[in-house]
């Protein structure tokens, strides 16, 4: 039933990041349109491979990471 | 960076081989004695375990002293019950007594098996937490005491199963044991107007009181709330969203006593612990207040239960008026109920005792 | 100041194990274990705590596991004015071989106070006490030796489970089992807090709910059976030519009325149409009754301590499932219940709070369970329904 975790999926959620300052996982979802679920994956694998970092204030964040 | 998301070890490393090798072939158990439990396996094997209490809270030397038992005793393993309880467990029946021996000489009790109070289930306390209104490991201690020979022997009709949370968050979900004992505040928060502005966001505060307590501060100069004191229960979840609402003090808090509470379905199903004492003050380090009730409830259950019988179902056989007269508790206004559901409880038949 | 704590002394005192005889002993060697034996002091003496509000303090990449803890008075107590809490999510059911347990020590030894919990209450191994500066080394330390931190603040918490089938004949599914896999599932969901509130999961192999699965978790599986009880006649009557008293003991005490004593052909009688699988028979005749064989699980949901609406108790979502590997129908349904918490739910509200204000009805109707008689134990007595 899930789809797959693909490139194209995670550079949408980066081109997406671009356009704000932090998200939430379920925002960055209905952006992009997309299963939350396999948002939520792909944005652990973007995390490991580290081109977005998880901030926390109060409540999780993502944001790109800055260089 | 380090690794991250690996989750903890797999279980099965942490299996001694007989239990491997016995995985879901268990065909029986028995308590040989006090704190000794007997497992036979389809294949014929047998484990023995030894059960001891613990004050929780370890030194990790003492945590060594452990590791050292378990070694000479237990090729290696041993496990933790959800009750802080060690246990320690040998394929060799020769290995029991030398246990029971060794733990002897460590200071821990064996016991806390079938119809005992095994060990008391606790929050941190003044060891550890900022909304505590009592403590937890000291009140435990004092509480353990008094009950030890119950812990080490199976001589009351049911188990007895008892929890202490440090403050209505109950961490650890007191509210379904047999006797639970509850830190509570009993003053209204002292709100800190400039640490308010500072600290907290204003509609947070006011949309966490359950009771609608709090509200803007009439000054629109000041950036802040106030409390609706009529209306405050003292149940702090206000302080848990803004740090500038402290309602913790020596007068005000103590702790409350509730009993009757089960999680087994065995006979009735699961019940709450209902109030039985409104409070009690802290009166470290020995609470003796709060001691003598609970070892005067464990007693009065413990000659008028029938056998198998818990707590709650005694009680619930004999009528809440009864249990008020057999232990002498007073039954005062706070023990009826005006929060959440509190019609349930009002009794809407004739049928009563005197 | 002085070392001298006169109350605290008064707990070395009596029979059970002391907690202060163990900080003294870890104060030995650590001087926050030393400073915490005084704001113990202290606190007894003002009857009142002495730790202040958390701030957000943890290690890279994660948003839980770690509990920041400042104590109101770091001028007398330096060595604990940081004193941070470490979540060690555990091996399903606290099972340990003593190399693992000697090397939680050692590093502890290494960057922290030297004292623990085994366990807290979320079923963490709890490491007590360190500075904001230790906390990474810590971290990197302990996942070196195959560690990992478990939850808190608003995720999914570390999940626990009963001992299962590993040594216990009751356990109608693989628990242990059950607690690794979903653990290993949702390590996202436990490290990355982004729900309104917390979430707790926890499973018992059988209606002793010896964890207090239906008290304390939102999602709670008790094992159970379909089928009928398994009795052992020969081992009945060993019982009762032991003198156990069967008919006061069992019979009686059966909350069904399923079973009968047949004092003539010696047998006890069980009508299984009839029986609840209470627990209480087997509990109480071990070598004579054992649950059936067509074995699973009961789920229910909504279990909470009484912040903020009062004290929840789990209630029936599915009667009954099948608990087997790869367990893709009970992730399937927590996904379900999660989108549905984490789009509808209120800052704080647990799921059961959600639930019941927006009705049980509504809530079966998203998650896309259908109603069944034993989600409940009457029917509404009112006639104010949507249609």
């Amino acid at each position: 039933m899930q789809e797959e975790i693909t490139e194209e999926l995670k550079n949408k959620i980066i081109e997406y990041l671009k356009t704000v300052s932090k998200a939430k996982n379920k925002e960055v979802a209905r952006a992009i349109d997309a299963d939350k679920h396999i948002v939520d994956k792909a944005i652990a694998e973007l995390s490991k491979e580290g081109k977005i970092e998880y901030i926390y204030l109060g409540a999780s964040f993502i944001k790109l990471k800055e260089d | 960076m380090g690794r991250t998301d690996i989750g903890p070890p797999d279980y099965k490393d942490m299996l001694p081989p007989v239990i491997k090798k016995n995985y879901g072939k268990w065909k029986f158990h028995e308590t040989i004695r006090p704190g000794v439990l007997r497992h036979v396996s389809e294949s014929g094997d047998e484990l023995y375990t030894v059960r001891a209490g613990s004050p929780r809270l370890l030194s990790i030397d003492f945590v060594r002293d452990i590791c050292d038992v378990a070694d000479k005793y237990c090729d290696g393993y041993l496990r933790f019950t959800s009750r802080y309880n060690i246990e320690f467990m040998t394929d060799k029946k020769a290995n029991v007594d030398a246990l029971i021996e060794e733990l002897k000489r460590l200071g821990l009790p064996v016991g806390g098996t079938g119809n005992a109070i095994s060990n008391i289930v606790h929050t941190q306390g003044w060891i550890h937490c900022h909304s505590a209104a009592t403590d937890a490991s000291g009140l435990v201690k004092a509480i353990m005491d008094e009950l030890y020979d119950y812990f080490t022997s199976m001589k009351l009709p049911a188990y007895v199963r008892i929890a202490v949370a440090c403050c209505i968050n109950m961490c650890g979900a007191v509210h379904c044991s047999d006797l639970a004992i509850v830190g509570v505040h009993r003053k209204p928060p002292k709100v800190d107007h400039e640490k308010v502005l500072a600290q907290c966001e204003i509609p947070t505060i006011i949309q966490s009181c359950p009771t609608g307590a709090i509200r803007r501060h009439p000054d629109p100069n000041v950036k802040s709330v106030v409390v609706r004191e009529d209306l405050c229960m003292y149940c702090a979840n206000c302080f848990t969203v803004c740090p500038a609402m402290p309602l913790a003090d020596p007068e005000g808090d103590g702790v409350a006593i509730y009993a009757g509470g089960k999680v087994s379905n065995a006979r009735k199903p699961p019940m709450f612990s209902r109030m039985v004492v409104p409070y009690l003050p802290n009166n470290p380090p020995r609470w003796p207040e709060v001691v003598d009730i609970i070892k005067k409830i464990v007693e009065v259950y413990a000659s008028n239960a029938k056998k198998y019988e818990r707590m709650g179902e005694w009680i619930e056989r004999i009528g809440w008026e009864k249990f008020f007269k057999l232990t002498g508790i007073p039954f005062t206004e706070q023990h009826i109920d005006d929060f959440t559901h509190a019609v349930e409880t009002y009794r809407t038949t004739t049928q009563f005792k005197w | 100041m002085s070392d001298e704590t006169p109350l605290l002394d008064e707990l070395e005192k009596g029979p059970w194990p002391s907690y202060v005889t163990q900080i003294k002993r870890a104060a030995k060697k650590k001087k926050a274990a030393k400073d915490l034996l005084g704001i113990q002091e202290l606190s007894y003496k003002d009857r009142i705590t002495h730790w202040k509000h958390g701030g957000i303090v943890g290690v890279t990449g994660y948003g839980s596991g770690v509990i920041g803890r400042y104590c109101d008075q770091p001028e007398k107590f330096p060595d604990a004015a940081q004193f941070h809490t470490m979540r060690i999510n555990h091996p399903a059911g606290w099972f340990y071989n003593t190399k693992s347990l000697r090397e939680i020590c050692d590093t502890w030894e290494q960057y922290g106070s030297g004292l623990t919990n085994f366990h807290g209450s979320t079923g963490d191994i709890i490491l007590l006490g360190t500075t904001t500066d230790n906390l990474q080394p810590c971290f990197d330390a302990l996942t070196e030796k195959g560690f990992d931190l478990g939850g808190s603040g608003s995720a999914l918490r570390t999940i626990s489970g009963c001992v299962g089938q590993a040594r216990c004949e009751w356990a109608n599914f693989d628990t242990l089992n059950l607690v690794y896999d979903l653990t290993m599932e949702f390590q996202d969901e436990i490290h990355r807090p982004r729900w309104p509130y917390k979430f707790k999961i926890k499973a018992s192999g059988c209606p002793n709910d010896c964890v207090a699965a239906i008290a304390r978790a939102d999602f709670t599986i008790i094992g159970t059976w379909r089928d009928s009880l398994r009795i052992d006649q020969a081992a009945i009557r060993n019982y009762v030519d032991n003198g156990f008293e069967i008919k006061t003991l069992i019979v009686d005490k059966c909350p069904s009325g399923a079973l009968e004593w047949d004092d003539k052909s010696k047998e006890l009688k069980l009508n299984a149409e009839d029986c609840v699988r209470c627990m209480h028979c087997i509990n109480k005749m071990p070598k004579a009754i054992r649950p059936g064989v067509d074995t699973g699980a009961t789920i229910l949901v909504g279990g909470k301590a009484p912040i903020i609406k009062g004290a929840y108790l789990s209630w029936v979502l599915v009667p009954f499932i099948k608990v087997e590997p790869p367990y893709e129908e009970i992730k399937g349904l927590l996904r379900k219940i999660w989108d549905f918490w984490d789009e509808n739910g209120r800052t704080r509200e647990r799921l059961a709070e959600l639930i019941e204000r927006v009705g049980l009805k509504n809530f079966l109707k998203e998650i896309g369970v259908p109603p069944m008689p034993q989600m409940v134990y009457k029917p509404r007595a009112n006639p104010y329904v949507y249609f």
